[in-house]
Formats: structure tokens, sequence, C-alpha cells
């Protein structure tokens, strides 16, 4: 059902992927679209799990997702519950946690469901970046 | 020695012994202190007595011969104070003079000094259960710094820069300011430090603490603060009762989110702060027993099951009420009833 496509292109430029940020606080999301848009990532944003699911199930996204970063301590639908929705409904779109508490029995209990990457705020672009690359790498490989 | 549930005290000598007997008496609601005298008109307990509108008696033998009083505190030290206490002391009235007088100001202080120390331990007990809270607020903030900072490094154009760099300093502040609220926080309270107290801003001060121990993401607020709210006491202790309610109010709405009200009014010489929650409720048979120290329906590392015992233990000495009204799984209303204190001058 989300079949991908990889190097699409938009506005004539060539796109690595598309990206769904969900957080809560807009600067998180700004400075996270920021770092990812250098890189050649288009960048989607939700500002709770809510959201993120309206934004997964509408139009074409449900198609063309490739990662989703995702916050825990949110309102509404809070990020354990929507990681929790994504493992069951998009189980082929990667999930990567950015928190801003470091808690090893949440990250454990996260990587067991399937979330591919637990990364800790503040963390630097390049981090990031490579985190998002990994992930959809992992994807094309399970694929084969 | 008869001690009825209201003891009329008359505190002969206002030296050190006799203020400490003072400062310490005057918290307890069943003491009423009839009045103080000292035959040095300078004496520093004179002076505290009038501030706390106790009653200054010049004339020492007229307090002695007070037909109201049930129990004379001789912290005078005086062998002659002594003699003429007895002698002519009216019928009935007790005398605590000398060591028994000075055993039990001891006894008075120590018990206060272990209350301070529960206290104080609750709070930092609570704090354990900011960890989560403070590292959002702190980590949130330094993502952006970090990302901003790293966009700088190559950044061109100077207008964004500028933009930048002033996000940056903003991001800053925020930060700082998560350390000075809760430092101030988690110090100790200043000893019989009663002052003026502003409720509502003691209010607004409370629910940022209390978003440390639980998220208010899901909550809905409604404040509704009548202006001139204000009651005398201890800043520091009347906003750790306001974070404990605040927070048993948050945790009740655990599931569901819900409605939190604070609200002021002030009438009839009385201040009520009311801090209202649609939460679990409590039920009828545990009204009592949610004041006993230890007991807690919560998680080890979530609830001490300290708070109201505490919260109770600062009301009393701020001569205050409490009143709740709860119904199961509607919500709790706590209502706390203060004289109101009016600003000097
Ligand atoms: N607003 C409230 N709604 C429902 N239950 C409450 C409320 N406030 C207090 N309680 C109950 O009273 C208990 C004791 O509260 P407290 O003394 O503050 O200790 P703690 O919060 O650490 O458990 C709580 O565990 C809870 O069961
Ligand atoms: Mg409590």
């Amino acid at each position: 059902m989300d079949e991908f496509k990889s190097g699409f292109f938009i506005g004539g430029e060539a796109c690595e992927g598309r990206v769904l940020v969900v957080d809560d606080e807009p600067d998180i999301r700004k400075v996270v679209k920021m770092t990812l848009q250098k890189a050649g990532y288009e960048v989607l944003e939700a500002e709770n799990g809510e959201k993120a699911i309206e934004v997964i199930n509408s139009g074409e996204n449900r198609l063309l997702l490739d990662v989703v970063i995702c916050d825990i301590r949110m309102p509404k639908i809070n990020g354990a519950e929507a990681v929790a929705y994504f493992r069951s409904n998009y189980p082929r779109v990667p999930l990567i946690v950015l928190t801003g508490f470091p808690d090893t029995d949440m990250a454990t209990s996260f990587l067991r469901q399937g979330v591919v990457d637990y990364l800790v705020k503040p963390v630097e672009g390049e981090k990031l970046r490579s985190a998002v690359a990994r992930a959809i790498e992992q994807r094309e490989l399970a694929k084969l | 020695m008869e001690i009825s549930d209201h003891t009329k005290v008359a505190i002969l000598g206002a030296g050190r012994d006799g203020l400490a007997l003072l400062d310490l008496l005057h918290h307890i609601p069943s003491i009423e202190i009839v009045g103080i005298t000292d035959r040095n008109p300078a004496a520093p307990g004179l002076q505290r007595a009038r501030e706390l509108q106790i009653p200054v008696i010049i004339n020492v033998p007229d307090l002695i011969g007070n037909h109201g009083v049930n129990l004379f505190l001789d912290a005078t030290g005086d062998p002659e104070m002594e003699a003429s206490l007895h002698a002519h002391k009216p019928p009935g009235a007790n005398i605590l003079s000398g060591s028994a007088s000075r055993l039990l100001w001891k006894l008075i202080r120590h018990e206060s000094k272990l209350e301070a120390e529960l206290l104080q331990s609750e709070k930092l007990a609570g704090i354990g259960s900011f960890a989560a809270g403070i590292a959002h607020d702190i980590n949130n903030p330094l993502q952006l710094i970090l990302g901003l900072a790293e966009n700088l490094a190559e950044e061109r154009d100077l207008t964004t820069v500028h933009e930048q760099a002033q996000d940056i300093i903003e991001a800053v502040k925020r930060t700082s300011a998560i350390c000075r609220d809760l430092t101030r926080y988690s110090r100790r309270a200043s000893p019989h430090q009663d002052v003026l107290v502003p409720v509502n801003e003691k209010l607004d001060e409370a629910l940022k603490i209390a978003r440390y121990a639980s998220s208010l993401h899901d909550i809905e607020m409604i404040k509704q603060y009548q202006p001139g709210a204000a009651v005398k006491g201890n800043p520091d202790e009347l906003l750790h009762v306001l974070v404990n309610l605040i927070t048993n109010a948050v945790h009740a709405m655990e599931r569901g989110g819900g409605t939190l009200t604070l609200e002021t009014t002030v009438h009839d010489g009385q201040v009520h702060v009311r801090i209202s929650d649609t939460g679990c409720g409590i039920a009828l048979d545990k009204l009592d027993e949610i004041f006993e120290p230890f007991f807690t329906t919560k998680a080890p590392g979530k609830g001490t099951g300290l708070g109201l015992y505490n919260v109770k233990t600062i009301v009393n000495k701020m001569h205050g009420a409490i009143a709740i009204d709860s119904q199961i799984d509607r919500g709790t209303t706590f209502t706390l009833t203060f004289p109101k204190a009016e600003p000097a001058g």
C-alpha cells in the first residue's frame, strides 16, 4: 500500500525523500526542517500525533512518505501512541524518535517496536541527516 | 494541669526566650496569646507582639492578675517574678517557669524543625519526578540553538544571521529562566518570615513549577483571579501548598485530560483559593486518610503521600482552612480559606 519511489522531482529539483516531522514545538520543527532541507529532503510538519496521522492519511502522502521523525512528549495523541499507530498501520515507513528526555527503558521499548533510531535532543545536523539517510537505505534493502 | 482545647496564654518576659515562645505559639490555632509583658519597654518581643496584633501589657501586675489566663509562661528567668506570679496569679491558672518553660520552648522548636525537614524532603523527593519535564524544557531550546548555530556557520545572508542570532539569545534566556524558577522553588523556606503574599502571583508561579511534575498538554486551563487576594504567611510555603494541590489535580486528570480551574475570591475579610479538576475524584471514606502522611495511591517515584500532610500543616500555620468537594469520576475542588491580609500603609 505504501509504494516507494526514490529520487522523485519537486519543482525541477532532485528530492532525496519526504520526511514528516512531528513535534509540538514550532522551533524544533523549524530547525529540523532547515537541517534536512539542506540535504535535499522535502519536509512536512505536524504538531502532534493526531495531526501526524491526518497528514499521513491524506492524499499522496501515504504513498510518498519516506521517514517519520517523532517527538514523544506532545499533546493530543502523544509520541508513544503515534509510534504505535504508525507501526501497525504503516509498518514500512521508518520511524525515528527525537526526544528531549534520554530514557533507556523507553528507548529499548521503542526499538523493540521497530523504531529505527532513538535520538536525544540536541542532536547535530550531521547525525540527524545520516540517521534519515540510513533509515531510507535500510528500507530500500528490505524491499530487495 | 488541665489543657482544654483552647488555651489562653500570657507570656512574661519579651527577651530572646519570650520572643521565641511568641513566634512559635502564635501559629497554633488552639492557643490564644492574651498578652505579653516585660519590664523593659524596648524588649524585642514587645515589638514583635505589636506586629502580630497581640496585646502588649506595660504594667506587669495587670497581666498577672488577668482572670482570663489559663497558663502563664514565665520566660524572665527572674526568681522575683516567679515569686510574684505564685502570689498574685488568679486561682486555677497554671504557671510554667524556669527550666520547665525552657524545656517547652525546646520541644516546640524541635518539632518545628522536624516539620521543616519533612517539608523540604518531600519537596526534594518531588523534584525527582521533574526530570522528564526539565529535560524537555532544556533540550528543546538546546536543539534550536544547535541547529541555528550550525546554520550560522554557513549563512551568507546578513538579515538571516541577525534574526537567528536573536533567536539564539531568546532561547538562552528561556532556558536560564527554568533554572531560576526551580532553584527558587527548591530552596529551604526561610523560617518565621511572615509577609504579605499576593496569592494570584503565587498561583501562576506554582503553575510553572507544576508543569515539570506532570505534563499539562491535554489540560484546559481556566483562571479566575480576583485582584487584591493577599494573605499573610511565608511565600515559599504557600508556593509549596499550591504546587502540591495543582500537581494532585493534574495527576487526577491523567487519563484523557480535563479542565483545571484556578480561582481566587475575596469577601468578608477572607481570601478563598479554589483549585478544581475534572479528574478521578476522591471516595468519601478516603477524605480524612488523604491528609495522613504516606497515604498515596500513586506509583513510587510519582507520589510520596506527604503532599497533603504538608499542605495541611502549612495552611493551619497560616490560620487557614481546607475544604474538599469531590465526586468520583467527576472531579475535585480544594478550597483554601485564609484571613485576608491588608497591604501595610
Ligand atoms: N485532586 C485530587 N483528585 C483525586 N485524588 C486526589 C487529589 N488530591 C489528592 N488525591 C489523593 O490523595 C492522595 C494523597 O495525596 P498527597 O498527600 O498529595 O500525596 P501524593 O500526591 O504523593 O500521592 C493521592 O495519592 C490521591 O489518591
Ligand atoms: Mg501530591
